[in-house]
């Protein structure tokens, strides 16, 4: 290395940036310590740095009192996540695909369409009276279908494409395969890097989704986490909660700690898959980062 | 139709063959375009379509193709509500103080992160500075609830211990848009700065060691090789920012306002979303959708304008 001198300000700097990652970290740490704490300490206001007598009690009462709806929300939010992901990758990945190829005609159109809905939005009403004639309303395809094609995805996979020689295409086109067949088995295996970054992108968007279920899907059994959360957590606010303070084995559980349960539970799912996928999200903004 | 062969048409026969012979060749591929051409007609050109209902008294009953028409209406009724001018005014003042924040402090992440030589700290804090993007709102708002409640709220302990007065920060007008940038921030900071830091580890690392050879110190390549360097890539990102300036994160607000912050929190959006789906009434469609089309028409015009800008300036079409 040219510089190994330490100064006063590589100090000072690696001080404050390590400081940004403790901000940014924080506030998820506290809710965990928050809910795995006896709630006589939350009460107090004890719980700060540390957790105070851990225990997973509110844990298992959120996730095993099913009127609360928690478990019933979580598990929703994993299927939608789970279907809705590899639905989106098949329908974005075949409509690129075939709008990659040059011996299709009106495809410059199609695109177009396509950017011209995503630049101009037509709101949530039109859209609702359209999925609403269609059947999409308390219906969990809505977490599905309408969003399988998100436009930016569409077009960073079909640069990734575009990129790809076309020799590769005549090459097998010769040997005798048909155009599914050199999708699937040439062009798909190429695409992995591409298709790892949007499927990580769908997923999280999925997952997160508030504003769809939130009009589409009045069932409550059909209802993601995140309005659950909504509900339970925000709504409830100070006073009046959905939660109560009980005693359960001598451990007290109070609003505070189960709140805090229901927190962590609904970004334990990101949190977990991020450390595998956080290169993608890399890669990711750097191709997709314009509109 | 016009074809390869020249201006003349075809005698039917042909174009017909042609067709039926290039729907053959291609049968398998088009079969594949099928699924995507079925979304985007249903599900956003039919959309687009039916923004008609702006100009109907639409009912539900009688469906928009049965629903009389009643011309602009309802765009009348928008510039005689006095209303509006708040959540116009609403929605512009948070996207200025959410531009005022959220652009400079990833460039000035970045720029520091880069100073940093030690290899571990450089790649933990920038992994876990963009971990908050990738949290759902929903969360976000609820951590937010919970640090700043003012009976168990860390902060409002930590103001009480100094002998302050508690703030209900979520039910004050006057905090409104202090949280919703804050969130912003904590949530797109470390996103944000991807782009940059891409960018400076493009820069030819040549320059620095003739930089520090001439005896530059570090502040001073910083400042005359670093930011240069950048100056493209910021270009884009503010222009970028100016053209989405209509754009607010409205999953954010439906989850962190409530009728005592309306004052400040209330943005068109929201206002359209209460229209049509919380309003205690009867639903407002056709007024809510001429709102939206307004809204949209100058979003729309913005980003093209911008995108146009950034073409004639920075050969950079940003779509």
């Amino acid at each position: 290395m040219m510089r190994t001198k330490i100064s006063l300000f590589d100090i000072c700097n690696n001080i404050f940036l390590l400081l940004i990652a403790l901000i940014c970290t924080y506030p998820f740490l506290y809710i965990f310590f928050l809910s795995i704490s006896d709630g006589r300490s939350i009460a107090s206001g004890d719980v700060v740095f540390f957790p105070k007598n851990p225990n997973f009690e509110a844990y298992q009462y959120i996730l095993t009192n099913s009127s609360l709806g928690i478990f019933r929300g979580l598990l929703n939010s994993g299927i939608y996540t789970a279907v809705g992901t590899v639905v989106a990758l098949l329908l974005t990945y075949m409509t690129a695909y075939v709008l990659s190829r040059k011996q299709i005609k009106g495809r410059f159109l199609i695109m177009s369409l396509f950017v011209f809905t995503w630049v101009f939005e037509a709101g949530i009403i039109p859209a609702y009276i359209v999925l609403n004639k269609l059947g999409f309303v308390d219906n969990w395809l809505v977490m599905i279908i309408p969003n399988a094609i998100n436009v930016q995805f569409l077009i960073i996979t079909k640069t990734f494409l575009d990129g790809l020689p076309t020799e590769l295409e005549e090459a097998a086109k010769i040997d005798g395969a048909n155009d599914f067949q050199v999708m699937s088995r040439v062009f798909l295996p190429i695409s992995k890097p591409i298709l790892a970054t949007i499927g990580v992108f769908y997923a999280v968007f999925i997952w997160n989704q508030y504003l769809m279920p939130l009009i589409y899907l009045q069932n409550p059994n059909l209802q993601t986490i995140q309005v659950m959360l909504k509900r339970l957590v925000i709504s409830s606010g100070d006073s009046n909660t959905a939660f109560r303070t009980i005693i359960q084995d001598g451990i007290m559980l109070n609003p505070g700690n189960l709140k805090a349960a229901a927190i962590f539970v609904a970004m334990v799912p990101i949190v977990l898959i991020y450390p595998f996928v956080q290169k993608y999200f890399k890669k990711g903004i750097l191709i997709g980062s314009v509109k | 139709m016009i074809t390869s062969e020249g201006m003349t048409p075809l005698p039917r026969k042909t174009v017909m063959r042609r067709f039926l012979a290039y729907m053959n060749t291609n049968k398998l591929l088009l079969l594949m375009l099928l699924p995507g051409l079925i979304s985007l007609v249903l599900f956003k050109l039919a959309p687009l379509g039916g923004m008609v209902i702006a100009f109907q008294d639409f009912s539900a009953f009688r469906g928009v193709l049965g629903s009389p028409f009643v011309g602009l209406e309802h765009f009348q009724r928008i510039f005689e509500d006095p209303y509006i001018w708040t959540l116009v005014k609403n929605t512009l003042i948070l996207a200025f103080y959410s531009l005022l924040f959220t652009f400079p402090i990833p460039i000035l992440f970045a720029l520091l992160l880069n100073e940093v030589r030690v290899r571990w700290i450089k790649g933990s804090v920038q992994s876990l500075s963009f971990l908050p993007y990738f949290i759902s709102s929903a969360v976000m708002v609820s951590i937010l609830y919970t640090l700043l409640s003012p009976s168990t709220g860390l902060v409002n302990d930590i103001l009480a211990r100094f002998g302050l007065d508690t703030i209900y920060f979520m039910a004050e007008p006057g905090w409104f848009r202090s949280n919703y940038v804050l969130l912003q921030v904590w949530q797109t900071f470390g996103y944000s700065a991807i782009v940059y830091i891409a960018a400076m580890a493009a820069i030819d690392p040549s320059i620095y060691e003739s930089a520090s050879l001439d005896g530059a110190s570090r502040f001073q390549q910083m400042l005359h090789i670093t930011l240069p360097s950048l100056k493209p890539t910021i270009a884009i990102m503010l222009i970028i920012s100016v053209g989405n300036i209509f754009t607010v994160d409205l999953d954010r607000i439906l989850l962190m306002y409530n009728q005592s912050v309306y004052e400040t929190a209330d943005v068109i959006q929201t206002y359209v979303y209460r229209l049509a789906f919380a309003s205690t009434g009867f639903p407002e469609y056709s007024y809510g959708t001429a709102v939206n089309l307004l809204k949209s028409l100058v979003a729309y015009v913005l980003v093209i304008g911008t995108n146009k800008l950034s073409t004639k300036y920075s050969d950079t079409r940003l779509f």
